[in-house]
């Protein structure tokens, strides 16, 4: 309707001819956030009984279905979680901007799931994700120590997306939205292609949007890694098949670890010991550096300047943090989840030799 | 059988998908370059041409018609082609699901041995020469790209902290080179530009030197020579070496002037035609807006027009056409009158009116858009954009309605933006010493602080409707439309002095020589003094309406009245 306007301007008639005065339809929006925030709820729900106490996919498979229709392709894909994470932050930062009830629940139902039982938003009840999900085929893994690299990127654009956000100059996790154009058949070409393409990697690797761009899944893990309960790849014993490790779309599944010595003790400790007092200095530089780079991005006044020397201090702590967590060796006997990465899909359930044995047992009775 | 069937499937969709795309994009690309409007346009002119033809109207009719279906079909060809690429890349995902079905189960294999410890210490390794590069050349290019370490544009003059005094040297270190050489070539033209409204940076200062202090239009005491207006227009005119250049309109033509400054001879006109999706008829305006109510703007190379068609205009100042275009009918209620301005290579128009507000940024050598953007107003407005120095950075400063806003010049991305105005801004932001001042009739006067858009001060004693204001660090000067002017304390917004002339002000002030130029619509000349206690110097009656701000050059005004332009010197 934009492109036409802007494309073809009305006749002009000299006859006289005076346009009528045109009414539009306007949708009752209050009741569609109401079943927005009640079909959240539903699907997370759902999801979290068939991951935690059934240990089956067909749910998340049917929630992702679900999910694509109604939240993405009936309702654009917008407001979603992922872009709420902006308006909490104006909203926080900024006394002239009043936040919604509706986006502050898209933001916060999530983060309360994930508290109780992981990461059952991403599973697919987030449009995103679930069309990742549907798509992927095979899982052709990335080297660890890439992934490991990628897996900040996350952090870096959700510092951004908050800097540009709180200093009034823009959403740009809205408006960088690869999918967005997708859910509504059109839009900006680079984009629609962007979203093509990682649509096309999904097939043949889990959820690249998921792993290393999306910032509300980076939020999560956080809440992720504290949840009440987590997923478990079988109730049974790990019997070490390696299955599972295989199987697993986003690599959360972490092989047994006899933790061998590759370097003494004390080699270990002085080096996280050297991270640690090297943290306050990472800080500082990333907060100067983008203190520096602020007026850089054509915003000069000294408020996005301060944010932008925040957003910095942020960057560098997650690096240092993430170099931190790269420097512990854990040891471990069997096949075990990260839940901070865990995305709750449930394909390692059937997988799992041991869950089929169960589960035949079952059908036997 | 079954994974041999899903499997050809999901070939065929695949292909199918493939070519189905490449076909989308390509009539996407049609539709979006159709030129069908300049046809349309192309041909509406040449019913004005040949209006009493009836056979060719009737053909003008059919082939509108024409090009306005062919362009919806196309789209819907294009909707209903995403809608059958959806339905078939759904058919593919489904097959080559069930294709990959059992396959999948076989465990792939490791890229990495299973050794945590190894895998951590190469990702730290990578993180620690990744984050180190980043941050290294981040630093750089923050060094680099250091304002310190840059020249400072020239064209932009008004610093920090200026006085009227400061005013006459900060502009002659930034005069262009080529100016100086044309100085020094022939040595009567000033090398003191006022190349938009209100002058450079349209601030209402100006660097001027020996300007006349009184002059008699009856009897020619102190008039170098005064023309007639060759069309009308409200715009106000602007001196660039030897040239003057102003604008003028009816409904029929639109035209840019330019004359010469030591004679008031007309060097040349350039009608504003023959541009692409200007309107057949234009766009209804008030007698005292009319179509060329805006001012034009130069650099001394380029010179540029804009209409209340949306007709925009550059020729270079010999008068040779550069390029033209319309940027859509504006929709003011009264007209459209926003002046122009030139920020280095780049012609900034406040495009504020019904019809999708926006501020654009044009090439100035090609017209070609640099960047735009939209404008959050309730309403539209007939400022004019300024051009200010805030810690040695430009802003672009616009006021509309209600926001106060300040974009970077160069790219147009909003520095700060501040909700205070309301009613019909006409009056333009004035600038000095960090503090940005606006005023309107209706609404309020503000000072904002330029640094982060903090507003300093409020006030609603006296307002202006029309005429500008303007600062310097020790004063704020305002005219209103019912005769009273008055000067503020800039810190404090208090208010210095206030004097009734009973006179009706359009023209905005101008500070020369420490001295206030004013002109009343009715055409009486007030000069104030700049300095102390702003007491009347002279005033005076020219006998000619006018409602045009004067441009000042060394020695020379050219005032620009409802019927005449002519130039006072000494």
């Amino acid at each position: 309707m934009v492109q036409t306007q802007s494309r073809f301007p009305r006749p002009d008639f000299e006859s006289g001819y005076v346009y009528p005065e045109q009414h539009f339809f306007t949708p009752n929006e209050a009741l569609w956030s109401y079943i927005d925030i009640a079909l959240l709820v539903l699907l997370m729900g759902f999801v979290a009984w068939a991951v935690l106490k059934k240990q089956i996919r067909w749910p998340v498979m049917l929630t992702s279905v679900i999910s694509i229709a109604y939240f993405g392709f009936f309702r654009h894909g917008c407001v979603c979680s992922i872009g709420a994470v902006q308006n909490v932050a104006l909203g926080l930062a900024s006394d002239s901007y009043t936040i919604s009830l509706f986006v502050l629940l898209l933001f916060i139902l999530p983060i309360i799931f994930t508290l109780f039982f992981g990461r059952v938003f991403c599973a697919g009840v987030c449009p995103i994700g679930a069309l990742q999900e549907v798509v992927n085929i095979k899982n052709y893994k990335l080297s660890k120590a890439v992934t490991g690299i990628l897996s900040i990127f996350p952090w870096i654009y959700l510092g951004f997306a908050v800097l540009f956000a709180v200093t009034n100059n823009g959403f740009i996790i809205c408006r960088y939205d690869p999918f967005v154009g997708i859910f509504r058949l059109g839009g900006e070409l680079p984009l629609l292609l962007f979203g093509i393409l990682l649509l096309i990697v999904s097939v043949f690797t889990g959820r690249p949007f998921c792993r290393f761009i999306c910032p509300y899944g980076a939020i999560l893990s956080l809440f992720a890694r504290v949840s009440f309960r987590q997923v478990k790849i079988t109730k049974k014993e790990c019997i070490n098949c390696q299955l599972c490790h295989n199987a697993c779309p986003v690599d959360a599944i972490r092989p047994p670890y006899d933790n061998i010595v590759k370097e003494n003790r004390s080699t270990g400790v002085k080096r996280i010991l050297r991270y640690i007092v090297f943290l306050p200095f990472m800080v500082m530089a990333g907060a100067t550096v983008m203190y520096m780079l602020g007026d850089k991005f054509g915003k000069m006044n000294e408020e996005f300047q301060i944010w932008s020397g925040i957003t910095g201090a942020f960057i560098g702590l997650v690096i240092g943090l993430t170099l931190i967590n790269l420097s512990t060796k854990r040891t471990r006997k069997y096949y075990e989840i990260e839940d901070t990465d865990c995305v709750c899909c449930g394909r390692c359930f059937r997988y799992c030799p041991q869950n089929g044995l169960s589960q035949r047992r079952e059908d036997a009775k | 059988m079954k994974k041999t069937i899903t499997r050809n499937i999901a070939i065929t969709s695949a292909i199918f998908l493939i070519a189905f795309s490449i076909m989308l994009i390509t009539n996407y690309f049609q539709v979006r370059n159709a030129n069908t409007l300049e046809v349309i346009e192309a041909l509406k002119q040449t019913n004005e041409q040949y209006s009493d033809n009836p056979q060719l109207q009737e053909q003008i009719r059919e082939l509108d018609l024409l090009a306005r279906k062919a362009y919806f079909i196309n789209l819907n060809r294009l909707k209903t082609g995403v809608a059958i690429l959806l339905a078939m890349a759904v058919v593919f995902v489904i097959s080559l699901r069930i294709c990959f079905a059992k396959s999948k189960d076989i465990p792939n294999k490791e890229i990495d041995p299973i050794d945590d410890w190894a895998i951590q210490s190469k990702a730290r390794k990578y993180i620690v020469w990744i984050a180190s590069g980043l941050a290294l050349g981040g630093a750089v290019f923050a060094l680099l790209t250091s304002p310190h370490l840059k020249k400072e544009n020239t064209q932009i003059i008004i610093a920090e902290s200026i006085s009227v005094e400061q005013v006459e040297q900060i502009e002659q270190e930034t005069q262009p080179a080529e100016e100086l050489t044309e100085t020094s070539v022939a040595t009567e033209i000033s090398k003191i530009t006022h190349n938009a409204f209100r002058g450079n940076n349209s601030l209402g200062l100006s660097s001027a030197k020996k300007i006349p202090t009184s002059w008699n239009l009856q009897s020619g005491k102190h008039i170098l020579w005064r023309v007639d207006v060759p069309r009308r227009g409200y715009n106000s005119p602007i001196i660039n070496g030897n040239k003057i250049f102003f604008s003028g309109a009816d409904e029929k033509t639109r035209e840019l002037f330019c004359y010469e400054l030591s004679s008031g001879k007309q060097l040349w006109k350039l009608e504003a035609k023959n541009i692409p999706g200007s309107p057949g008829q234009p766009p209804k305006t008030t007698d005292d807006t009319g179509l060329a109510a805006s001012s034009v703007a130069t650099n001394g190379e380029v010179v540029c027009a804009i209409f209340g068609t949306g007709d925009l205009i550059c020729a270079d100042v010999n008068g040779k056409r550069l390029w033209a275009k319309n940027i859509g009918v504006p929709d003011n209620p009264y007209g459209y009158a926003s002046s122009l301005i030139i920020y280095e290579n780049l012609l900034i128009i406040q495009y504020d009116n019904h019809n999708s507000p926006k501020v654009i940024a044009l090439d100035l050598a090609n017209g070609n858009e640099r960047w735009s953007k939209p404008r959050p107003e309730r309403n539209p407005s007939w400022s004019s954009p300024v051009l200010a120095i805030v810690n040695n950075r430009p802003q672009l400063i616009l006021i509309g309605n209600p926001g106060v806003t300040s974009y970077n010049p160069n790219t147009g991305e909003a520095y700060w933006r501040v909700e205070v105005m309301s009613g019909e801004p006409a009056p333009s932001a004035a600038y000095a010493n960090g503090t940005v001042f606006v005023a309107t009739e209706y609404a309020t006067m503000a000072a904002i602080n330029a640094k982060d858009g903090s507003v300093l001060w409020k006030s609603n004693e006296i307002l202006p409707e029309i005429a500008s204001p303007v600062a310097t660090k020790d004063f704020l000067f305002v005219a209103t439309s019912y005769g009273v002017v008055a000067s503020f304390d800039p810190q404090t917004g208090k208010v210095i002095k206030t004097m009734d002339f009973t006179a009706d002000f359009n023209a905005s002030p101008i500070i020369v020589e420490d001295k206030i130029y004013l002109f009343c619509a009715k055409g009486t000349v007030y000069m104030l003094s700049a300095k102390g206690n702003f007491t009347l110097i002279n005033s005076f009656e020219t006998g000619e309406k006018t409602f045009a701000t004067p441009a000042f050059t060394d020695g020379k005004i050219v005032v620009k009245t409802e019927k005449s332009i002519y130039c006072v010197s000494e």
